[in-house]
């Protein structure tokens, strides 16, 4: 089975709020805290049926932070927040596609100009 | 004359290859000791797992190697094997449990359990040391198809100690559940269960747990998927379409939750008829090995339909301990050293993904 779906390699803290990945093919990801928070999965952040967003910004706090994390299986991470939400189950596939750096930005945009 | 010693016998056994793992004995450091004494010399040789398919055939090449040494005539081989973990080392919950395996289906009726339960012994007729767990909690048969009348007991921290049967450790919902009442459970039992069975078992070291799920793909194949990071899947299928394209959705939902397939097994595979021995494909034929190329996983086998299979699930005892010279007791062994040589290249190629670091 030919196997290039993304795997962490590490996972760390960037900073008190954000969070880091290195990936086994050497991409690094960092993600801030809120930004993870307001896209996280589980059912009572994101309708099952619509995938509209049910969370909404100001139920996050300014401060929100991760407090620890678990990986699931082999594939995925779940974040216990300072809020005390833990719901989520975030596929390492899902991480790789929310990765904000300037090379998974730049890709994203020749994707849009050439579709 | 060129003396025979450790370095000249470790050089001469290098043509000896391991055909799975593509490499030679030595270089793999299969070769744990080397006595020499006069004209005798002694080897030992550590494989992978004590079901390997070729053992007595790299027993007589290492032995053909030796006496051919300058001053030998007398060669002494013996096969022993210490079965490698294909897991992430990070895997906590079950810490002396070196290989987990579920056995799934995409849909009921395949045989699934009856697979399990003779690939579980076949495993450990060969050597190993093998657990199984019946998660099957809607047809928990484990049980019946062994024989099992006893309960399991309680251990220390409030562990449950498994029953053990025919040199398997066993663990089945069937143990919990009275007869009369029917198993209705929803999601939250369910996962419950599994955590139970799992972390408050008490295993012991296993070489290989072996887990026969319920079909399908729902709620207890994903918490199994969840709670710990498995060896690699076995999915049961008959050769009927319309059973294999089910089972492909099993193998898309394995995918999914980045779980390796070791293999499909094709059970009731064609009916041997036990007065002229024609062949008769009563399912069709050809289904499971197209589907293992079709979706690139390995084809583990097939087992033959036999007319006895009732009798022995009636009995309790497996085909591969009541009749161990049938057909399909032949076939549950090639499927299980099939199995395991699959874990081995695993184990031993690092093909899996390496330990995830978390410093959080």
């Amino acid at each position: 089975m030919k196997d290039n779906r993304p795997i962490p390699k590490e996972i760390g803290r960037a900073n008190i709020h954000d969070l880091s990945i290195l990936w086994q093919d050497g991409h690094q990801s960092v993600y801030s805290a809120r930004y993870l928070r307001m896209r996280c999965p589980c059912a009572g952040c994101v309708d099952e049926w619509t995938g509209r967003r049910v969370l909404k910004s100001a139920d996050v706090s300014e401060d929100i932070s991760p407090s620890s994390l678990e990986v699931v299986g082999r594939y995925a991470l779940r974040v216990h927040w300072s809020d005390g939400h833990s719901h989520g189950i975030y596929t390492f596939e899902s991480l790789r596609n929310l990765c904000l750096c300037d090379a998974c930005k730049s890709s994203l945009q020749e994707f849009e100009h050439s579709t | 004359m060129v003396e025979t010693d450790k370095n000249t016998v470790l050089e001469a056994l290098k043509v000896v290859q391991d055909p799975d793992l593509g490499r030679d004995i030595v270089s793999l450091g299969f070769v744990k000791e080397v006595k020499l004494c006069g004209g005798v010399v002694a080897v030992t040789v550590e494989l992978t797992t004590p079901a390997c398919p070729v053992k007595d055939q790299l027993r007589e090449q290492v032995k053909q190697v030796l006496l051919e040494l300058p001053g030998i005539n007398e060669a002494n081989v013996e096969m022993t094997a210490q079965v490698r973990s294909a897991m992430p080392d990070n895997q906590s919950l079950l810490p002396g449990v070196k290989n987990i395996v579920p056995v799934g289906s995409g849909k009921g009726g395949v045989g699934k359990s009856t697979v399990s339960v003779n690939l579980a012994l076949s495993l450990a007729q060969s050597g190993a040391r093998v657990g199984l767990m019946d998660a099957d909690i809607y047809g928990p048969s484990i049980p019946t198809l062994l024989g099992i009348s006893t309960k399991p007991g309680m251990g220390s921290h409030n562990q449950i100690i498994p029953v053990s049967q025919y040199d398997l450790k066993v663990i089945s919902m069937g143990f919990f559940l009275s007869e009369e009442k029917a198993a209705i459970w929803r999601g939250p039992m369910l996962d419950k269960m599994m955590s139970q069975f799992l972390g408050g078992v008490e295993w012991g070291e296993l070489d290989y747990l072996v887990i026969d799920l319920p079909p399908g793909t729902g709620d207890i194949q994903l918490s199994l998927c969840q709670k710990v990071p498995l060896t690699g899947a076995v999915v049961v299928s008959t050769p009927q379409d319309v059973a294999l394209n089910v089972a492909k959705k099993a193998i898309l939902m394995f995918n999914q939750l980045n779980t390796p397939i070791l293999g499909i097994v094709e059970n009731m595979s064609h009916h041997e008829c036990p007065h002229c021995g024609e062949r008769d494909d009563i399912f069709g034929t050809g289904g499971g090995s197209r589907v293992s190329r079709e979706m690139d996983i390995p084809f583990l086998g097939e087992i033959p339909l036999a007319k006895n299979i009732r009798e022995y699930s009636d009995q309790g005892k497996p085909v591969v301990l009541a009749d161990a010279d049938s057909e399909q007791s032949k076939a549950f062994i090639q499927v299980a050293e099939s199995l395991a040589s699959q874990i081995s290249i695993r184990a031993m190629s690092g093909a899996f993904e390496q330990d995830i670091k978390v410093s959080f």
